[in-house]
């Protein structure tokens, strides 16, 4: 119920939306024709909508097209009716002429930004960051620019229309035309000139903003080549003048940092205090939180002695990345809070801001190699290597981050102190060659473990093509920085250690997901019997709740950590964030775009359109038409139409949602067209027979009827056939197009009303009048019986020994009729054997059972009214007695008959 | 034998749905009787390209500028259709 008040709200708020932005759509489009002057004012919005834009035209086409029957006679010389017509164009000229400054307006401005960003770019060239954002500014001014020249184009063409109206001057000797005509032909032509002026502009100034777009990219592609592969010389020289740098830089950072912490402590001791509080209380705060939310995510648990995969995986993700971002929100408000209370003073504060990075980075890099070894405890440890091999891995990772941290801490203080280049270059050096040999020792390690050996093994050295590997890379960082790439060196021992972890947990994360969509996984997940408990999800949903689980795991892994992946390659934000637009904007195949925004809009709008139909639905059907007591055929057929004509009208939204042209499909639909007349004709004759079923209604759901050798009753008409179930409760599938074209016999059609007949014979010594009274009488008696139209009895034959008599009644339902039958035949029995008609008794009346005479009925209302028929408890023992007595031999014969054909059936068809 | 027509229709549905979904480049028809040769300003590039008559020619799928033979300049988006009646361009 809440769900649904929910759906209702969020469809109507769209619906509202959808509404809002048709109207918005609608008013600006009336704008455009009628005044298109103001067209260069909207030219943002333009370049975003040009369809609608591109509608708009022909109606300005069209006005001048319509004065255009009255124009070309002017021009040939009625000066009378000229006059008319200036007034309209002058207005129009001055529209024209403000269009047109307002153009030329947007072009100086989009000059004056190209000027600008040309300045910045200049200014920046050795700041990538700020590279990366001027590009995206100037691909927008780019836009802009063709946008804006686009905005002229409607003018353009109207001048066009006119001067073609106007047609060419006179030729020597023809007469001379109105110098009205004249002065209008100059003043369009030197308006057509003005515009392809501003659009010459236009045309210059784009590639001014192209050549500076992709200047931008040389330049950047410049620097990070020139970081990199920035070769210094590497001598005894470099390293004497570092050492005194290093002692004057020990010098400067101890005076400031400590005549720093003086004058907090004395002057500032109570912001400091509070900003640390604070800070401390975020953290907190957070590392609580998460720490109630994920607790069994995070903790080992000691008293599971074998805990799965999965779990372990779950932990060293969660226990990774809680107590993470829990730091790193310490560490990033805890530096707002110091600058924001004014602590921080301009020398130290990037060397507090890149202490804390390295501290959060190196946290990270250790957390997740002690989650993923877990040194401590073999049971939860993700890869297998022995305990001595994980406590020796650990402790290599956590000195080389240290190394790279330091390096990277002790190069920010450098900066942040103005210290010469080389002090910087020398501790990368140094860095580099430490690592370099850290990895060449970690060669030897000896990790791994056979298949079947304890953690607490040894181990065996590392296979032989990893350890090679390690030795190479050791040694050409070492190289690296020994040939002078000190950059390049330093870039690679980052990239190990950072890329390597983020990849790391992206694998954790993967095989997280793996693990979750695994088949029956997901239930023993927390979740999984959350879900379970409240929604009460079956099996197979509950799988295919982990399946989406697992799907959404990927994406969020691979959305969280391929951006950072690409932030450390020295990938920008802003290059990141033009990316994203981009690929889900329009993606190019060769000439051809296609829009991810687009399609996820219209998949979107369709399903809403579902869910709105299949919501209408269940509302009018249960509240109106139940309420004002709607038969349920037709109840069925409203609902039925409402599905299909709301389920093509999303459709349609949808298509048209994801920017989709319908014109185009008139295309599709003519091909389709071809395929109709083809293969698809057998689907499209049932689909529209089933469409004149719902209207026509010859039957409706529950209706009892014939149709060829099937009988049975409707249980449903859907879009290609109708589900009839017989009396054995098969159900047949009849095409629509066969019910209607052929004939459907309907008991049910209008009433329920139908006729009975039962046959009785007698021998010749009873009265025929006595015995057509007395079956009258017996009629008349059932409660079931209808009294008008009144039970008939027929002398319907003479037999060789016996009369034939025929009763016939008329039930108000004809699905109790064979209740009402068989009460009626024991009625006569038990009334004939009182009466002593006839003797001997069980030869001269004779039951012969309606069925055995025709055939038709043979089946029918015995096996559904029967039940019913039968209403009191003594009718129902009488019933069974007869069926003992008389019919028992018939009913035998026939249920031995089925199970014999049955039986035959089942031989002939060993797969059932 | 349903089943399979079902499965074609879909396929061809959604093939169709997927042609008319994509937007494509400028498409430039010329209508003249003689070749249109236009001046194409895409990027930092300027080009001539001579369109034949009759012929169609698929350009600036991201926006550019284009001089007609009749001398106008227009700007395109890169998603119109442009003819070319009498060396001048008519926008649809």
């Amino acid at each position: 119920m809440h769900f649904v008040g929910k759906l209702l709200a969020v469809s109507v708020c769209l619906l509202s939306l959808a509404g809002a932005g048709a109207v918005v759509a609608q008013n600006a489009q009336p704008a455009q024709t009628t005044q298109p002057a103001e067209t260069p004012a909207k030219a943002p919005a333009q370049a975003g909508n040009q369809p609608a834009q591109g509608n708009a035209q022909p109606a300005q086409n069209a006005q001048p097209a319509a004065d255009n029957k009255g124009q070309p006679a002017t021009a040939a010389g009625q000066p009378a009716q000229t006059p008319a017509t200036p007034a309209q164009p002058s207005d129009a000229v001055s529209a024209a002429e403000a269009g047109q400054s307002q153009t030329a307006e947007q072009l100086a401005t989009a000059a004056k930004e190209l000027k600008r960003l040309k300045d910045l770019i200049a200014k920046a060239s050795d700041d990538d960051t700020l590279l990366a954002g001027y590009k995206v500014e100037v691909d927008a001014v780019a836009k802009q620019i063709i946008a804006t020249s686009i905005a002229t184009r409607p003018r353009l063409d109207e001048i066009k229309a006119r001067l073609t109206e106007l047609g060419d001057p006179p030729g020597e000797g023809q007469p001379p035309e109105a110098d009205i005509v004249t002065s209008e032909r100059k003043r369009l032509l030197a308006e057509r000139g003005e515009i392809n002026a501003l659009t010459g502009e236009a045309e210059n100034l784009s590639v001014q903003a192209t050549k500076l777009s992709n200047a931008i990219t040389a330049t950047r592609r410049a620097l990070f080549s020139n970081t990199l592969l920035k070769n210094t010389d590497v001598s005894i020289e470099m390293f004497d003048e570092a050492l005194s740098a290093t002692i004057n830089e020990t010098k400067v950072l101890s005076r400031s940092t400590t005549s720093w912490l003086t004058f907090v402590w004395n002057y500032k001791r109570i912001p400091l205090l509070t900003a640390l509080f604070l800070s401390i209380c975020a953290a907190l705060i957070f590392l609580v939180g998460s720490n109630r939310l994920f607790s069994p995510y995070i903790h080992h648990d000691k008293s599971d002695e074998e805990p799965s995969y999965m779990r372990r995986l779950s932990v060293a993700f969660w226990s990774t990345l809680i107590p993470t971002l829990s730091t790193a929100a310490f560490a990033v408000s805890s530096f707002l809070f110091l600058r924001s209370f004014n602590v921080l003073r301009s020398d130290i504060t990037p060397i507090i801001a890149i202490a804390l990075a390295v501290t959060v980075v190196g946290f990270f890099v250790t957390t997740l190699a002690n989650a993923v070894l877990s040194p401590k405890d073999s049971r939860w440890r993700l890869v297998r290597v022995s305990d001595r091999g994980a406590n020796v891995l650990l402790i290599t990772i956590f000195a080389m981050a240290l190394v790279n941290g330091l390096d990277y801490m002790f190069g920010g203080i450098s900066e942040a102190l103005g210290s010469p280049v080389v002090l910087t270059v020398v501790k990368s050096f140094i860095a580099s060659v430490v690592i370099g040999l850290i990895i060449i020792a970690s060669a030897w390690i000896k990790p791994t473990l056979k298949r079947d050996e304890p953690f607490d093994a040894p181990g065996h050295p590392w296979p032989r093509i990893v350890s090679i590997i390690l030795v190479l890379t050791g040694a050409s960082l070492i190289i690296a920085a020994a040939t002078g790439y000190v950059g390049l060196s330093r870039f690679i021992a980052t990239q190990i250690i950072i890329t390597g972890a983020i990849l790391v947990m992206m694998y954790i994360g993967f095989l997280t997901g793996k693990a979750v969509s695994r088949q029956g996984a997901f239930a023993e997940t927390a979740a999984g019997r959350y879900l379970e408990r409240r929604f009460k999800l079956e099996q197979v949903g509950l799988d295919q709740v982990g399946l989406a689980a697992g799907l959404g795991i990927y994406a969020l892994v691979a959305l969280f950590f391929i951006p950072l992946i690409l932030l450390q390659w020295g990938f920008q934000v802003a290059d990141i964030e033009s990316w994203t637009y981009r690929a889900v904007t329009e993606i190019k195949i060769g000439t051809i775009t296609i829009s991810l925004m687009g399609i996820m809009a219209g998949v979107l709008f369709f399903a809403l359109g579902y869910v709105v139909t299949r919501w209408v639905q269940r509302w009018i059907d249960g509240n109106i038409m139940a309420r004002s007591r709607v038969d349920a055929g037709v109840r069925n057929s409203i609902r039925t139409g409402i599905g299909y004509v709301g389920v093509g009208l999303a459709g349609l939204i949808g298509l048209s949602a994801a920017g989709i042209d319908l014109s185009n499909l008139a295309l599709v639909a003519g091909a389709l067209s071809l395929g109709v007349g083809f293969g698809l004709q057998n689907i499209v004759s049932n689909f529209v027979s089933g469409l004149i079923l719902l209207v026509e209604r010859p039957f409706k759901v529950g209706d009892w009827i014939v149709s060829g050798t099937t009988e049975g009753f409707v249980k449903r008409i859907s879009v290609r056939a109708t589900e009839i179930e017989t009396f054995q409760h098969q159900s047949i599938m009849m095409p629509n197009s066969l019910l209607i074209n052929a004939s459907v016999g309907n008991w049910t059609h209008r009433n329920k009303l139908g006729r009975s007949e039962i046959a009785i014979t007698v021998t010749y010594a009873s009265e025929p009048r006595r015995i057509m009274d007395l079956l009258a009488e017996i009629a008349g008696a059932h409660p079931m019986v209808l009294k008008n139209p009144s039970p008939t009895v027929g002398f319907t034959a003479f037999g060789e020994d016996r009369m034939t008599f025929e009763l016939r009644i008329y039930v108000a339902d004809v699905l109790t009729g064979g209740g009402v039958r068989n009460d009626l035949r024991v009625a006569i029995y038990e009334r004939f054997r009182d009466e002593g008609i006839g003797a001997p008794f069980p030869v001269k009346i004779e039951d012969v059972p309606i069925e055995s005479q025709t055939g038709i009925e043979s089946h029918e209302p015995e096996a559904v009214g029967e039940p019913k028929g039968a209403t009191s408890a003594d009718e129902k023992a009488a019933a069974s007695k007869k069926e003992a007595a008389s019919a028992a031999p018939l009913d035998e014969d026939s249920e031995a008959e089925g199970s014999k054909r049955r039986a035959s059936s089942r031989r002939s068809n060993p797969n059932r | 034998m349903r089943r399979w027509a079902m499965k074609t229709f879909v396929i061809a549905l959604l093939s169709g749905v997927l042609a008319a979904g994509a937007v494509s480049a400028a498409t430039v028809t010329n209508k003249d009787g003689e070749t249109a040769v236009l001046v194409v300003v895409e990027g930092e590039s300027r080009m001539e390209v001579a369109i034949g008559s009759g012929a169609t020619e698929m350009i600036c799928p991201s926006g550019c500028f284009v001089t007609t033979p009749s001398g106008d300049r227009i700007g395109l988006q890169g998603d119109e259709n442009v003819e070319i009646v009498n060396g001048s361009a008519i926008v649809k």
